[in-house]
């Protein structure tokens, strides 16, 4: 169905290529996963088989591509348009219609199908994705696991053979995510669509697919059986992490292969319990409203020197409401908040600056100027501390970037390192990151563990939200889950993350032993 | 029951809302008569009233009464400052003349005696523009903009669609904007560059992602495919247009030139009205885009066109003998 | 811009537009009778005017890339817009017209200026007979800032849009002042104008009505902000435009 020859892209302005003389092939309704580091490329790899790259990158493409026995190189999308469905990562910014049956519509409109058979299509293909009941709601009112339903089945109405999916469940809880790679699986399987699918939750993926895909970030991409592909890719999921670690033969690639295994008591340790200093925070009584919706309801919160507090819960359960209001900017309707040096709310900007730090959902959101350096270089104005303060504190972070590179374009987890500095140039002792690991890869959210623990030994005091279960097991100290604005459990990783807790890691999913939570416990 | 008629108000075709409110428009233009302006107010204000829905578009009635009634006071309140002219008979009221020089021009009288003529002419100028406003207010309440948007022609379809999103982007952007206001302050304060670069970049940036992933997303499904026009096509719209400029000058140098000469300088304007009407029908052919729901033209709509006809000829009809 | 013809048929759309701003300037004393015929055609006429021009920008110049960038510009305008309204005098509509049509040429600034000025309407309400007006009005701002030499200065660049803010802050409001003129001050005695009375002397009563209607000040207030707002924000938007540009691979038009 699709082949690749001798495919290179580099972006215009730099000389390194995103890959260089590429060579594969897909069969029809193979069901592929493509991964690879963030920054590798592994979108503008996604984006070659509709003509987004290079005609929505820039960038420079050679070699030929072709699909379906056409050649398709350097074509345009809205040519392609009726033989690629392209869905990416967030439906709800892609969408161009009010409604349902609109929004599956769209295509066929600009491709000139006739009303009568649009209508056939709008209906066949809505009861395929199981959307049929839902033709005349607006978009906006659906859950997140429908809207990627619905995107999916724009995607397809138009007769596609090929369907390209740039990281579709990222905003997915797990179950609606799930739902949605078993629905891709038999779209592969049963219609004959080949289903090219980028992940880096690959513990969501692998399992199912017929083969993937490694874009590396060293300009070479290749294709491999699942069970292989992770020899030559270090990024791995955790189950597979385990089973390298313990030397498994074949690989267990997702926890039900792996529970028929176990683990003896000496192949892993419990985790090291830091030693605490005095309450740095303290929150009693918590409530944030907005209107109508009561976001935070009366939480109380207690956080030392050198611990790491992790809130969990759903999205919209009042994580990020609460970690504003802590640092004081955030909108409180009542409640005390005091640290070691005094009620942050009363505080100026810049004294908070001195106490505490927040990194929001958006690090973005903080940066304006040009070039890394220039921002670097404000913090210090700003902060009225000698210069290369800030840059000393982001080289800790991140190592050695280019100082000219815009802002934007370095990766989400250099942005992260930059806005912890800008943050830190204080020195502040309470550090606040509200979902710190959107957009991170397994060597990211390890290299943010790593500066997690480092502040942590420092003596300072973490609070995080997040929902990554992984992440989460290795560095909370405690977790307080919050539901509705309250919060419903609170206790210790090893209990909240095990088998028996909650919200299961997928190590204790597998090995449903107490106390074993993550693979970092376990000794190699 | 409202709701029920408001209900059915919503099946029509917004543009034959748009059609009756421009067509009283032009009557409240053309009326020399203080009481046909003031009926055209009362029935567009009451139609709106009676049909509208609770949509966003339709909650703007009130500031559109009280700009009309702003509007009638504001005539009558220039014209009484501004009356200059020192009337000598049928006076309403006289006030203390006075003459301000503003260094400029020769100096300007301003209050003074005020006859009743003057505010007679005040009140039809202001009722006027009063009742134009209520005409186009009661097209505004009455048709739901996003349909409006979806029946344009596709000629007009690319700035149809910027429109669209741009409507759908402003939510998203206060959004951020009010995002990125709260993000700022954990900066502490910034003094080289202005807050306003420091909030406006990255609410520009993150809006700027968003649509262009959306416009690549578009640009995925087909969007931008046209087919092209034959080189005759491509004249004809060129010398279409050309001359359909030709004749509105020809048309607004008449209209000036010679009161007996008003009505054939409106069939002029007429005409190249028309030869507008025929480039954008041309230019829309280069689309091959076709449309899934389409709005239906119902009974209601015909009659609407109905009365906007008949209020456009008796309008039209009416100026001559008036004047 | 495609072809001379298209450049002709927009001057002339340019042209005709003015007219129906500054007709009471202009005809003669016969006409004083379809003075307000004239005023009620013109609401009819500004719109199929506008439409011509813009036909003529669309067809085929508009790709979805520079759609994407037009829909974000047209949105930020209308939010800038609605916020900025509720102080009076600061008008905060212009600066992203004129750096908009900066960057991305004539064509793109006049949909960005009409368009901007529909969408706020649409979004405050503010429909009504003058929005036409406005839209050719901003449209034509727009027009002309796609024309402004491009230098590679900060300062010659800077000076060039802070003087076209100025002038085209002051034609814009004496533009919307001249259609309202009319209507409000009447024609005959007083400030209103009178037909067929030499140019100079209409333009006479004209200041002296934009003066005391506070129009003149308003105006000042409008060209005050976009000077600051341009000094505040160019250096900073047009490298976040053009880096759009760059990144999305924009062809310009």
């Amino acid at each position: 169905m699709i082949k690749i020859s001798d495919v290179s892209f580099g972006y215009s302005g730099t000389e390194n290529q995103v890959f260089r003389r590429a060579n594969l092939q897909i069969g029809s309704g193979e069901f592929v996963l493509v991964c690879g580091p963030t920054g590798s490329g592994k979108s503008t790899f996604l984006k070659i088989f509709n003509g987004l790259a290079p005609h929505f990158t820039a960038g420079t493409l050679s070699g030929t591509i072709q699909i379906d026995g056409q050649d398709i190189t350097g074509r345009q999308p809205h040519e392609l348009a009726g033989l690629v469905g392209y869905v990416n990562q967030q439906p709800e910014g892609s969408f161009v219609a009010d409604t349902v049956e609109d929004e599956i519509a769209y295509s066929l409109e600009q491709l000139g199908f006739a009303p009568s058979e649009m209508r056939k299509r709008v209906e066949h293909f809505a009861n395929l994705l199981g959307v049929d009941r839902i033709l005349k709601q607006n978009l906006m009112s659906l859950s997140g696991g429908q809207q990627q339903r619905v995107a999916i089945a724009s995607a397809l109405a138009a007769g596609q053979k090929v369907l390209v999916l740039d990281e579709p469940t990222s905003a997915l809880d797990p179950a609606a995510a799930d739902e949605i790679v078993d629905l891709l699986m038999n779209l592969a399987h049963q219609q004959g669509i080949t289903v090219l699918l980028a992940e880096h939750r690959l513990e969501r993926v692998i399992s199912k697919a017929d083969a993937v895909i490694v874009v590396n970030g060293d300009s070479s991409v290749n294709k491999f059986l699942p069970r292989d592909a992770f020899k030559e890719y270090r990024l791995v999921p955790p189950i597979v992490e385990l089973s390298q670690k313990l030397g498994w033969q074949p690989a267990a690639l997702d926890p039900q292969e792996a529970g028929n295994r176990s683990i003896s008591p000496s192949q892993w340790a419990a985790k090291t319990e830091p030693s605490l200093g005095e309450t740095l925070l303290s929150a009693e009584g918590i409530v944030v409203n907005y209107g109508e919706t009561k976001a935070v309801q009366g939480i109380s919160l207690q956080a030392q020197a050198g611990e790491v507090v992790v809130v969990m819960g759903e999205n919209g359960s009042g994580k990020s409401s609460l970690i504003w209001a802590l640092q004081g900017i955030g909108d409180m309707k009542s409640g005390q908040i005091s640290t070691a040096w005094g009620d942050p709310r009363s505080m100026s900007d810049q004294r908070r600056l001195e106490v505490i730090a927040l990194v929001p959902q958006k690090a973005a959101d903080l940066l304006f100027l040009n070039t890394l350096a220039d921002e670097l270089a404000e913090s210090d104005r700003v902060a009225g501390v000698a210069e290369t303060t800030t840059a000393t504190i982001f080289a800790k972070f991140a190592g050695r970037v280019d100082p000219k590179i815009h802002p934007r374009d370095m990766s989400a987890g250099q942005q992260l390192a930059l806005v912890l500095a800008l943050q830190l140039v204080k020195d502040a002792s309470i550090v606040l990151l509200d979902e710190p690991t959107r957009g991170l890869d397994y060597a990211a959210k390890h290299r943010l563990a790593e500066v997690i623990a480092e502040l942590q030994s420092e003596g300072k005091t973490l609070i995080l939200a997040s929902h990554d279960i992984e992440f989460v097991a290795l560095v909370a100290n405690r977790i307080v889950v919050l539901q509705d604005g309250q919060i419903v459990t609170q206790g210790s990783p090893a209990d909240i993350l095990s088998h028996e807790g909650k919200l299961p890691t997928q190590v204790a999913a597998a090995l449903r032993t107490p106390g074993l939570i993550s693979v970092s416990q376990v000794l190699s | 029951m409202r709701l029920l008629i408001a209900k059915r108000a919503d099946a029509v075709h917004p543009g034959s809302w748009w059609l009756l409110g421009l067509a009283l428009a032009v009557a409240a233009g053309l009326t020399s008569s203080i009481w046909i302006a003031l009926s055209i107010c009362v029935f567009a204000v009451a139609v709106a009233r009676l049909l509208r829905t609770d949509a966003p578009w339709a909650r703007s009635l009130g500031f559109y009464l009280t700009l009309a009634t702003g509007i009638v006071v504001l005539r009558l309140g220039f014209r009484v400052l501004f009356n200059s002219g020192l009337a000598t008979e049928n006076i309403a009221f006289r006030l203390k003349d006075i003459e301000l020089n503003l260094g400029f021009g020769p100096g300007v009288h301003l209050l003074g005696s005020v006859s009743w003529l003057t505010l007679q002419s005040a009140m039809l100028d202001g009722l006027r523009l009063a009742a134009i406003v209520l005409s186009v207010a009661l097209a505004n309440t009455l048709a739901n903009p996003r349909k409006l948007l979806r029946a344009t022609p596709g000629a007009l379809y690319e700035v149809a669609t910027a429109i669209s999103v741009a409507i759908n982007l402003a939510p998203q952007l206060i959004e951020s904007l009010n995002r990125v206001r709260r993000a700022r302050k954990l900066r502490g304060r910034s003094k080289k560059i202005g807050a306003l670069a420091g909030t406006i970049i990255p609410v520009l940036e993150d809006t700027l992602d968003r649509s262009l992933s959306l416009a690549a997303s578009m640009d995925a499904r087909g969007f931008g495919r046209r087919g092209s026009l034959s080189s005759y096509q491509q004249t004809a719209t060129r010398v279409l247009s050309l001359t359909s400029l030709a004749v509105f000058a020809i048309g607004i140098y008449l209209l000036f030139s010679d009161p007996a000469l008003a009505m054939l300088a409106a069939s002029v304007l007429a005409l190249g009205v028309a030869e507008v009407l025929i480039v954008v029908k041309i230019s829309s052919l280069k689309h091959v885009r076709t449309r899934y729901s389409s709005q239906t033209i119902n009974a209601l709509d015909l009659a609407l066109w109905l009365a906007s006809a008949a209020v456009i000829v008796f309008s039209v009809s009416g100026f001559g003998g008036v004047q | 811009m495609k072809s001379i013809v298209s450049k002709i048929t927009v001057g002339f759309a340019g042209v005709i537009s003015l007219l129906m701003f500054i007709w009471p300037l202009l005809i003669p004393a016969t006409a004083t009778n379809q003075a307000h015929l004239a005023q009620g055609i013109f609401i009819g006429l500004m719109p199929v005017i506008l439409v011509l021009v813009l036909v003529e920008f669309s067809s085929g110049s508009i790709g979805s890339k520079q759609l994407a960038v037009l829909g974000v510009l047209i949105a930020l305008n209308a939010v800038v817009r609605v916020l900025g309204a509720g102080t009076s005098g600061i008008e905060t509509a212009f600066f992203l017209i004129i750096l908009g049509a900066y960057v991305f040429g004539s064509g793109f600034g006049f949909v960005l200026g009409s368009a901007s000025l529909l969408v706020s309407a649409l979004l405050t309400g503010g429909i009504g007979p003058w929005l036409p007006f406005q839209m050719m009005a901003a449209g034509l701002v727009g027009l002309g800032a796609g024309t402004l030499p491009k230098f590679d200065s900060r300062w010659l660049k800077l000076a060039t849009l802070s003087i076209y803010a100025m002038v085209a802050a002051f034609v814009y409001g004496s533009l919307m002042t001249m259609w309202n003129w009319p209507f409000l001050a009447g024609s005959g005695g007083g400030l209103g104008y009178s037909a067929g009375a030499p140019i100079a002397e209409n333009l006479t009563h004209f200041f002296q009505y934009e003066l005391i209607s506070g129009g003149f000040l308003w105006d000042a207030g409008r060209a005050v902000t976009t000077t600051v707002l341009i000094w505040l924000t160019a250096p900073a938007l047009l490298a976040t435009l053009k880096r759009a540009a760059g990144r999305a691979g924009f062809e310009k038009n």
